[in-house]
């Protein structure tokens, strides 16, 4: 599992990274932009959502409809999303026509048509896919479980307001775009068959452009542990809830991950086991560790019938607040296998590898070697999780329900 | 890469396309069963049936299944459809011959009424959750109503009444009847030793009783009707069409799958920018699924309930257009260019080359390799194209709309 990550910095500040993954003919590369959810003006809530769609609508020379064409003749698999930190645009691709789609994507990025025409597009495109979270109960339970947890501006909902969305202006959202590739906050991340000076050339100079605009400096107000029930009619009653968890840059962040894993990695785990197996109360239940910069947290998800609501939250929130009485030493080597196993895997794909550097740059300000997280893993022990769990048992929880009644918490 | 295949004496197939430079090997075994497999009184059945293989045989318990994988680091997972169970797993490759020791013994499940009861609380859940997500039951409904009394109309879930009154003797017998070494197929893809894996099945399933799971196979135009359901809890319109398209034994295949990316691709198709692009509607795709002897055209659109006329509007000119100038050249080597791309991605991990490495078998009884695949993509020419409009006429379509509205 021999792996090594190059890095370049751009003479305006821009970060590459890049990942040499051998025996595959495809690239992956990723655009970390910092624009945010939490970034981004007052009243402005989901301007990146109308923007990820505005880029592509004609850029550099190219019409809309040129644009996409381009990309599509090229063969790119592409996507765009807004999360709390950034505005993130990635690409898979044969490793061939990795340039070509690099210049495209300076034009997309640095030289945008930003047409009024097309912004009004966006932005109704936007309010319906908001709108649509409706018929999603599933999806808009985390997404309003995230409001309430995380402080605000970093729980805002990156696919927007709806009274903000409606009302976001040309003038507004063209004011953001222009300030996206702020170069020194700006990480690009690639992986698979390339060579790394010749991308470092090509994007030298492709991205040749320096610009200290910024967006807002969030100033978090913080949350205090919470229940809110969302009224709904629907077949079942969604159930999100979370609890505080230390940092990436925790020196216990191995031991979150087994915790985790033991309460939810898999079909052995205790969530799975105590909700599903035995007690037969929902088909989905599942945590997962969320990591923002300076906030995170361990979300859980569960769906189920309303009669069966009550005792589903509590027998979800008794896993939680049991699991610093003890683990055992079976659970904790499934769960680093597991781990490992997650690991190696994620190195055979590009995308997923390029992500995952991108993600560690920007979290820990450097990017962990496959080696040295496998040592991590086989480093932890019984002992060690036991130890995490009893300085940092899960006690607080800040919970939400979509459904017909609310519980009891 | 290295193909392998052999046959054991009862029926059960084992194919292997070894690759010694992976970093993981996937396996998993093909059940030719599923929802077009059932009588109505006992639909759902299959995707249950699915469910049980995890409660374990007459010497693992539930939770003894859950820890075995668990201890193996194995990505497991299992899906039902309308003529397939398939059961999966990736690992490490030091731990290939555990996994799929353990899938083998799986194979022969208990099914034991306590582990039947409880798990029938879960399919009921499951249930209730696809009920709260529209677009997964506006593709079930449109299903049912497209192929009428085709059996590939059967849900896979099935229905609270089907699963509340199924008794664990009928999933037994429905069992015993279908799980046949000669309806089943192993495949494993990565780096392994295919004689290790035969001498292992040999020892594990050698001695199942091959049985007749013969399936009547007839194509079926669908039954072109309109229906609206009206729900006015949901927000946005849910809208799905299906037509006829050509199956998984039909060379023309590949052609159908660059026809439903060139019409309903989610970037740069016909979809895109008559719908998506001018923001008439969030969603609107439409792909080929070739099934065993039957195949279909489906698209789905999301939009605003208030637009649906217009969107329906825009549809059929497009299929309007279609008819009456084709594709055109750059269309198609757009649509190839992205298929091309998504095969290569796709194969570049074990897991991904076992689905389609386990269905050209079960489908065709013949080894494809990527390049195989590739060729035939590349191979397709502007004039299969037009013969394929001009044969299928996609623009005459079975119509299901979910919604606020009746349109």
């Amino acid at each position: 599992m021999n792996n090594t990550t190059d890095i370049y910095q751009l003479k305006n500040g821009m970060v590459l990274l890049g990942e040499r993954i051998e025996n595959v003919h495809s690239a992956s590369f990723q655009f970390l932009l910092p624009a945010g959810a939490s970034l981004l003006p007052e009243g402005c809530c989901g301007a990146g959502a109308v923007i990820t769609d505005w880029l592509f609508r004609g850029a550099g020379e190219r019409t809309s409809r040129e644009l996409i064409e381009t990309l599509d003749r090229l063969g790119v698999h592409r996507g765009a999303s807004a999360s709390a930190h950034h505005l993130s645009l990635n690409v898979s691709l044969e490793a061939g026509n990795l340039f070509s789609v690099l210049d495209l994507y300076a034009d997309i990025i640095l030289r945008p048509q930003l047409d009024a025409d097309q912004f009004e597009l966006a932005r109704q495109l936007a309010v319906s896919e908001l709108q649509g979270l409706d018929d999603n109960p599933r999806q808009k339970a985390m997404i309003l479980l995230f409001e309430q947890f995380y402080p605000d501006p970093f729980g805002r909902p990156a696919l927007g307001k709806l009274e903000q969305l409606k009302t976001l202006s040309f003038d507004q959202t063209a004011d953001i775009a222009g300030k996206i590739f702020n170069p020194s906050l700006v990480i690009f991340s690639v992986c698979g068959n390339y060579d790394f000076d010749a991308v470092c050339q090509h994007t030298e100079a492709a991205f040749d452009r320096s610009s200290n605009s910024e967006l807002t400096t969030p100033k978090p107000t913080v949350k205090e542990k919470s229940y809110t029930h969302f009224p709904a009619e629907g077949a079942q009653v969604h159930i999100g809830l979370m609890t505080p968890a230390p940092l990436v840059t925790s020196e216990h962040y191995y031991e979150i991950a087994a915790a985790v894993s033991i309460l939810s990695g898999s079909m052995s785990s205790r969530l799975f086991t105590e909700v599903r197996e035995k007690r037969g109360l929902c088909y989905a239940v599942g945590a997962n560790y969320k990591a923002l910069k300076d906030h995170s947290g361990i979300a859980c998800y569960a769906g189920t019938t309303p009669d069966k609501a009550q005792e589903t939250v509590d027998v979800i929130l008794d896993q939680f607040r049991t699991l610093k009485n003890g683990i055992t030493e079976d659970e904790i080597q499934r769960a680093k296998v597991g781990l490992k196993t997650s690991l190696i895997m994620q190195s055979e794909s590009t995308y997923a590898r390029s992500s995952g550097i991108a993600s560690d740059h920007f979290l820990l300000g450097r990017v962990r070697g496959l080696d040295e997280i496998r040592e991590k893993i086989e480093a932890l022990s019984v002992d060690s999780v036991q130890e995490f769990l009893k300085l940092h048992p899960f006690e607080d929880f800040t919970i939400i329900t979509i459904g017909p009644d609310a519980v009891k918490t | 890469m290295n193909f392998e295949h052999r046959q054991l004496d009862n029926g059960l197939t084992i194919i292997g396309e070894v690759n010694t430079k992976a970093l993981s090997t996937a396996v998993g075994f093909f059940v030719r069963t599923g929802a077009r497999d059932e009588r109505p009184e006992i639909n759902g059945v299959s995707h249950f049936l699915e469910h049980m293989l995890f409660k374990g045989t007459d010497t693992l318990s539930a939770l003894e299944v859950n820890s075995a994988f668990d201890r193996l680091g194995a990505k497991f997972n299992a899906f039902t459809s309308e003529e397939n169970t398939v059961y999966y797993a990736a690992v490490l490759p030091e731990y290939l011959m555990d996994v799929a020791k353990l899938w083998m013994q799986l194979m022969r499940p208990s099914l034991r009424d306590d582990d039947f009861n409880i798990e029938k609380n879960v399919i009921l859940e499951e249930i209730a959750m696809y009920k709260d997500l529209p677009q997964f039951e506006v593709m079930d409904q449109a299903r049912a109503l497209h192929f009428g009394k085709h059996p590939c109309s059967n849900s896979v879930l099935g229905t609270n009444e089907s699963i509340g009154s199924l008794a664990a003797e009928q999933m037994r017998s429905y069992f015993s009847q279908r799980y046949a070494p000669n309806n089943m197929t192993l495949a494993c893809c990565g780096n392994f030793d295919f004689e290790t894996l035969c001498t292992l099945a040999n020892q594990h399933c050698g001695h199942w009783e091959a049985m007749d799971t013969s399936r009547t196979l007839e194509d079926t135009n669908g039954t072109f009707k309109s229906k609206h359901i009206l729900n006015t809890n949901l927000v946005r319109q849910h809208i799905c069409l299906l037509s006829p398209a050509v199956s998984m034994q039909d060379p023309r295949r590949f052609a159908a799958s660059l026809l439903g990316m060139i019409l309903g691709d989610d970037s740069g198709s016909r979809y895109y920018w008559g719908l998506t692009e001018p923001a008439l509607a969030e969603i609107a795709s439409m792909q080929c699924e070739s099934m065993d002897g039957t195949g279909v055209f489906y698209s789905y659109i999301c939009c605003d309930p208030d637009k649906t006329r217009q969107v329906m509007d825009v549809i059929q000119d497009i299929f309007a257009e279609i008819n009456k100038t084709g594709v055109s050249e750059a269309e198609l080597e757009t649509a190839k260019n992205k298929k091309l791309s998504a095969v290569t991605i796709n194969c570049e991990q074990p897991m991904g080359r076992l689905v389609s490495l386990g269905f050209n078998w079960v489908y065709n009884h013949q080894y494809r390799s990527v390049q195989e695949d590739v060729d035939a993509i590349k191979s397709v020419k502007l004039e299969d194209i037009s013969k394929l409009i001009e044969q299928l006429n996609p623009g005459k379509f079975t119509m299901l709309s979910l919604g606020p509205k009746t349109v």
